[in-house]
Formats: C-alpha cells, sequence, structure tokens
C-alpha cells in the first residue's frame, strides 16, 4: 500500500512539473504588443504578463500562451515576421501586470487609471478629454491621437502604443468601454 | 475685459483639466487664464484647451508654475 502512495505522489509531482504554458520573449514592448494582438485576432488564448526575476531585463512583458498550440504560434508569428527571442516554457507563477482599477467618477467625468496610466472621459458624449500619467515616450504621442476623439472614433491603444504605458492605458480604454458600453 | 481666471495648482490630474473644460463650457469664447503648477498638468490643458478651438499662449512663471493665456472669439 505505501509503494502505491509512493508512486502516485512521485506521479502527480512529476504532473506538476510539466508546464502547460509557454512564453514568448521579445526584446522591446512594442513586438510584444504586436505578437498580442495576432496571436488574439487568430483566436488563441493568451495573456500578456510580466516575466520571473530571472528573464526580466526592465520593465518588460511577455506573452503567455498554450504550449499545446507551440505549433501554430510559430507559424503565425513567422508569418509575420516577428519571431520571438525565445520561447521558454512557464515553470512559476506570472506577474499580471495590471489587475486593479482604479475608477473616479467626476460628476459629468469618468476617469479609470489602470497601473501609472489614466483615462478620463466625459460620459454624455464620450469623449475622451484627458490622457495622464506615464514616464513613457509614446504618453504624449497618445494623448495627442485619443483626446478629443469619442470612444468609438479613438484608435486602440495598443494599435499606437510601444511601451508598459501604452499596454496599461489600453486596459484602462477597454475598462471605460466595459463601464460605458455607448 | 480682465480675463477669467482659473487656479488650478495644487491639483492632480485630471481636475485642472475638468475645470478647464467647465470653464470653456460656461465661457463658451473670451479670454481665459489657467494656472497650473507643473509641465504634466501644463501639457494636458494645453492639449484640452486646444481641442476645443481656443488658442492658448504659455508662460512659465517660475521653476514649477505656468499660466496659459486663452483666447477663443
Amino acid at each position: 500500500m505505501k509503494f502505491f502512495k509512493k508512486i502516485l505522489s512521485k506521479n502527480k509531482k512529476s504532473k506538476s512539473s510539466i508546464s502547460e504554458k509557454g512564453m514568448l520573449l521579445y526584446p522591446s514592448t512594442g513586438e510584444v504588443i504586436r505578437a498580442e494582438t495576432l496571436l488574439r485576432e487568430a483566436g488563441l488564448d493568451i495573456a500578456v504578463k510580466g516575466p520571473p526575476p530571472d528573464l526580466r531585463q526592465g520593465c518588460d512583458m511577455i506573452v503567455e500562451f498554450d504550449l499545446m498550440h507551440e505549433l501554430h504560434v510559430r507559424q503565425i508569428l513567422q508569418t509575420a515576421g516577428l519571431n520571438p527571442l525565445r520561447i521558454v516554457p512557464v515553470h512559476d507563477h506570472l506577474l499580471e501586470p495590471v489587475s486593479l482599477f482604479n475608477v473616479k467618477d467626476f460628476g459629468d467625468y469618468l476617469m479609470v487609471r489602470a497601473a501609472n496610466m489614466k483615462i478620463t472621459i466625459e460620459k454624455q458624449s464620450q469623449r475622451i478629454v484627458n490622457i495622464s500619467g506615464g514616464g513613457c515616450p509614446d504618453v504624449p504621442y497618445l494623448a495627442q491621437m485619443l483626446v478629443g476623439k469619442t470612444m468609438s472614433q479613438a484608435p486602440e491603444p495598443r494599435v499606437l502604443g510601444q511601451t508598459l504605458c501604452g499596454y496599461a492605458l489600453q486596459l484602462a480604454f477597454q475598462e471605460v468601454k466595459r463601464l460605458c458600453p455607448g | 475685459m480682465k480675463p477669467t481666471t482659473l487656479d488650478a495648482r495644487g491639483l492632480s490630474c485630471p481636475q485642472p483639466v475638468l475645470l478647464a473644460f467647465q470653464a470653456m463650457r460656461e465661457m463658451g469664447s473670451g479670454h481665459l487664464e489657467i494656472l497650473v503648477d507643473n509641465e504634466a498638468s501644463q501639457e494636458n490643458v494645453r492639449r484640452a484647451v486646444v481641442s476645443q478651438g481656443w488658442t492658448p499662449t504659455i508662460t512659465k512663471l517660475n521653476e514649477n508654475d505656468y499660466v496659459l493665456r486663452c483666447e477663443k472669439s
């Protein structure tokens, strides 16, 4: 009986060490965002997360995907000329870049903050009146492209952004859309 | 004619922008002066007033403070 128990626990352990997820490593956040967009458009279940400490290079991100679909992922990325630096199995728990939103109601206006980025819209017209926060070089550009436009007219920040701030802004943008579906 | 002055110093984003929007909506046109105390607010308010068809002239008053003199006829 003890023998069986030992085998079972061993099997259980070895099963948990088999990685089911992989991560795509890229040299820049812009490529991560492009890869995310492509893979989502292909209907793949993926997530953008923070890398484990040993693979961290700065304020970078990785794309987590199901290893079962590795071949499909590789094909999509190769076709788009977006080959990752490395594909690594995920062994540790990865950090979510943003998991909480801060929503503030200013009466006629609504502000949503995701990480370090804030987006404020006029509720009635759904017009973006302010983009702030950041510290990344593309924030002034993102603000220039979005402020004054309605949520339906405005391009998605993920299309324009090249940094973690752009990514955070995309999440805030999506949260505004969820809260004010127009 | 004396401009309407809005002191948005000490406020964090997006409040200076929201105050500017409120003032622009109430005034419709004319001369509006907006005081802010950091470069990010100056940039955000400038973008907001331009988006509403106002023309700002920006002056740096000291190390932190800016005044945006905005006009719309």
